[in-house]
């Protein structure tokens, strides 16, 4: 059993406290679900649920009860930052080695673990940089696993994975959980409600509004979970209705890119090959495809990041028919890595400074922009500081401020909460309206059917399928369903 | 990104790596006290045949590490020979200035240079990282929380080169201009290392509690997945290394090469 009561948490520099007189108790064998807005605590909720604070990370907490167990496993989200070990049986085995675990008993066990989540590798000392992002948290599974846990905590095991491999992180946890207390944060959730029996909402400042079985909470607390940005099943339509309904789009458009016999390379192989395509002016493209089919090889291709062949032509404002910067928009996955100043501020003023934009304009635009992207109260903090979602929309600002044709986005809404992917899509189309073509990589279909006006399916490198797509959003409406 | 380098294992990748470790450590302490050309000469004729059939690594690789090699070889002998002091004049011209003892000197600085070169590449190819934790902490008795914590920080280097890539396409893109000369390679320095830093700080703290949280340093007592010992590989190489020593020292004194035995 856990339980905490009446849990107080402080983070250093913040003013405020996190929790304030949290009561909490979980019984063997439950599987429970932690929802909540971005900031509401729920992570650290769990961490202090597993013991990790303050026995491992330094936050001063106070309780006047706190139960944990003595045995627990925890899953994180970042599959690139839970491994010590260069080698999947490696990194098993570092797990028995800390259980004092004899030698000769390891290989059975290591391929036993493997064996519960699904990994079934030829060789099972293979290069943990090899598997997919779902490969890798099912390898961190079955690590947790090894540590014979009673307790299973789970940190948004999902949140970096595409859908094919969230859905099989979700099916091998639903499988080797059956007889262990599991706790649960994630805000995608379609696939985690099979798996729970209670459901937690915590709100902004971490108090629990509600507590319950999934089916009443779902049908109870509705609005907050779309208030709070949880993508709960068929979020979508309820997206989808509130939005205005957009004008017939029209495809007669000059074209800003034309491609024929284009190809990407990547180490000096063909990875991506497209032939005879055009971009238009007002275009909203969606790029999809599955993982490693080249969809951002194309968009690194597009902008000449990488060694291309073939032909494509750029016809930018201003007359320049060449790859400019100062006229295309990049927005990596990563928004950090696009950050070179000390301020949010400082950002947009370099994307200007490159651009032609006069220097008197610099203020007002700046302004604008930062109230359109509603960072204007942290203009002054350095981007580091700034939330995901912020960050997220801080780098869509520094591409966008300086008057450029066309933005390229790879998988910008990727790992985004409900909230903060609406705010972008609506963002998006903005920009669109004012003259921005919007070229993306996505996997998520409903942003394809409610806002793309054209899709491109990538498969093995090269452009399959192209389609010309109406924006009628009647079209999800109709198989609406309310059915939890 | 892949940049792992495929390679058949030969007897040198089976020496136990303390052993190893410890061995090319004393030889390159006894090395500093060699003041004679001639032996160095053919103590690295043996380190360059196992340098090149030794390591069971590509042609490819083989090659590509020997040109920084050649480099500090002629870099660390010419400077010594064009503006080494002396007193026998060979050739001057302005500020260069050969004398017969700055050119053996000169040759003498290179030789050791390389000998030093070669052998820490003979070690960096034949011993995989993981194995010569495991073996330090076995057989010197290293703690654990400073050999995972090296461990761990080896596996962050491909992900690091990674971002790298895309640090840069990143900057690009921004339109991000260097200034001319040092303060450029300020510049470019900071807006590098910043991002990379601050990546790479968040994730190993992360790391560090996914360690934890793995029940890493609870106690002290572990047991180990791989157990390295020793063998009579180790003992083939020592006796090797000590053969091919007395080998060239003969060689040294009956077949000179250099006019010269003492350059210091």
């Amino acid at each position: 059993m856990l339980e905490v009561k009446n849990l107080r948490a402080k983070y250093p520099n913040e003013t405020s406290l996190l929790f304030k007189d949290v009561s909490l108790s979980i019984q063997q064998g439950e599987k429970v679900l932690l929802v909540g807005p971005s900031g509401s605590g729920k992570s650290t909720l769990l961490q202090i649920l597993a013991g990790l604070i303050p026995d491992v990370i330094e936050v001063p907490i106070k309780a006047d009860k706190r139960k944990i167990s003595e045995s627990y496993g925890m899953v994180f989200q970042d599959p690139d930052a839970q491994f010590c070990m260069p080698y999947v049986d490696e990194e098993i085995a570092f797990v028995l080695e800390n259980r004092n675990i004899p030698q000769q008993n390891m290989a059975p066990l290591i391929s036993q673990y493997l064996d519960q989540v699904g990994l079934q590798l030829a060789d099972e000392h293979v290069s943990v940089q090899q598997l997919s992002g779902g490969m890798k948290q099912r390898l961190a599974i079955a690590s947790v696993l090894a540590l014979e846990p009673e307790v299973l905590f789970l940190d948004e095991p999902t949140a970096m994975l595409d859908q094919v491999g969230t859905k099989q992180v979700w099916d091998t946890l639903k499988e080797v959980s059956e007889d262990k207390t599991v706790v649960i944060v994630e805000h995608k959730i379609d696939h985690v409600l099979p798996l729970v029996d209670r459901v937690i909402i915590l709100d902004e400042i971490g108090a629990i509004v509600a507590d319950g079985e999934p089916n009443d909470i779902f049908s109870r607390f509705r609005s907050k979970l779309y208030q709070y940005g949880i993508w709960y099943p068929n979020i979508w339509d309820d997206y989808a209705r509130q939005l205005p309904n957009y004008a017939q789009y029209d495809n007669v458009h000059q074209p800003i890119i034309t491609m024929d016999s284009f190809q990407g390379y990547y180490q000096k192989q063909i990875k991506m090959h497209v032939n005879d395509a055009v971009i238009r002016r007002g275009d909203w493209l969606a790029i999809t495809g599955e993982n490693g089919s080249g969809k951002s090889t194309l968009m690194l291709a597009i902008m000449q990041l990488i060694k291309t062949s073939g032909e494509i032509n750029y016809f930018l404002s201003d007359n320049i028919n060449t790859c400019d910067y100062r006229k295309m928009g990049y927005v990596f996955q990563n928004p950090e890595l696009q950050f070179i100043t000390n301020s949010v501020y400082a950002e947009l003023e370099h994307s200007l400074k490159n651009s032609e934009v006069h220097p008197e304009e610099f203020a007002d635009r700046i302004e604008t922009h930062l109230k359109r992207y509603n960072l204007y109260h942290v203009k002054d903090h350095h981007p580091y500081q700034l939330s995901i979602g912020q960050k997220k929309r801080l780098s869509v600002a520094t591409a966008t401020i300086a008057d450029v044709d066309i933005l390229l986005l790879d998988e910008p809404t990727f790992g985004q909460d409900a909230k903060n992917t609406f705010q972008m899509l609506e963002l998006f189309e903005e920009c669109r309206k004012n003259g921005i073509t919007i070229v993306m990589v996505t996997h998520q279909p409903e942003i394809v059917e409610l806002y793309a006006t054209k899709e491109w399916r990538i498969k093995d490198g090269e452009l399959m399928e192209r389609f010309d797509l109406s924006r009628v959003q009647e079209n999800i409406l109709k198989d609406d369903m309310y059915v939890y | 990104m892949s940049i792992s380098i495929s390679y058949q294992p030969t007897w040198l990748h089976q020496i136990n790596p303390s052993f190893k470790l410890l061995t090319l450590t004393a030889l390159f302490i006894g090395l500093l006290f060699v003041h004679n050309p001639n032996f160095l000469l053919y103590m690295i004729t043996g380190i360059v045949v196992l340098y090149l059939f030794g390591t069971g690594h590509r042609w490819k690789v083989i090659g590509l590490l020997a040109i920084p090699l050649t480099i500090i070889f002629l870099s660390s002998s010419t400077t010594m020979i064009f503006f080494g002091e002396g007193e026998q004049t060979w050739f001057k011209f302005g500020l260069i200035h050969i004398t017969e003892e700055s050119f053996y000197r000169g040759i003498h600085l290179g030789l050791r240079s390389m000998v030093f070169g070669l052998l820490s590449l003979l070690f960096a190819l034949t011993t995989r990282p993981v194995y010569l934790f495991y073996s330090t902490m076995q057989q010197l008795k290293l703690k654990p929380k400073y050999a995972y914590s090296f461990m761990a920080a080896i596996r962050m280097l491909p992900i690091i080169v990674e971002e790298f890539q895309t640090l840069r396409q990143a900057l690009k893109v921004r339109g991000v201009q260097y200034s001319k000369g040092m303060k450029g390679m300020y510049e470019k320095v900071k807006l590098y290392a910043i991002p990379l830093l601050a990546q790479s700080i968040r994730r190993a703290h992360r790391i560090a509690v996914s360690m934890e949280a793995k029940q890493f340093s609870k106690n002290n007592k572990r047991t180990f997945y791989y157990h390295l010992g020793y063998t009579n590989k180790d003992l083939l190489f020592f006796l090797s290394l000590v053969v091919w020593l007395m080998i060239s020292y003969v060689c040294s004194n009956q077949f000179t090469v250099f006019p010269v035995e003492y350059v210091r």
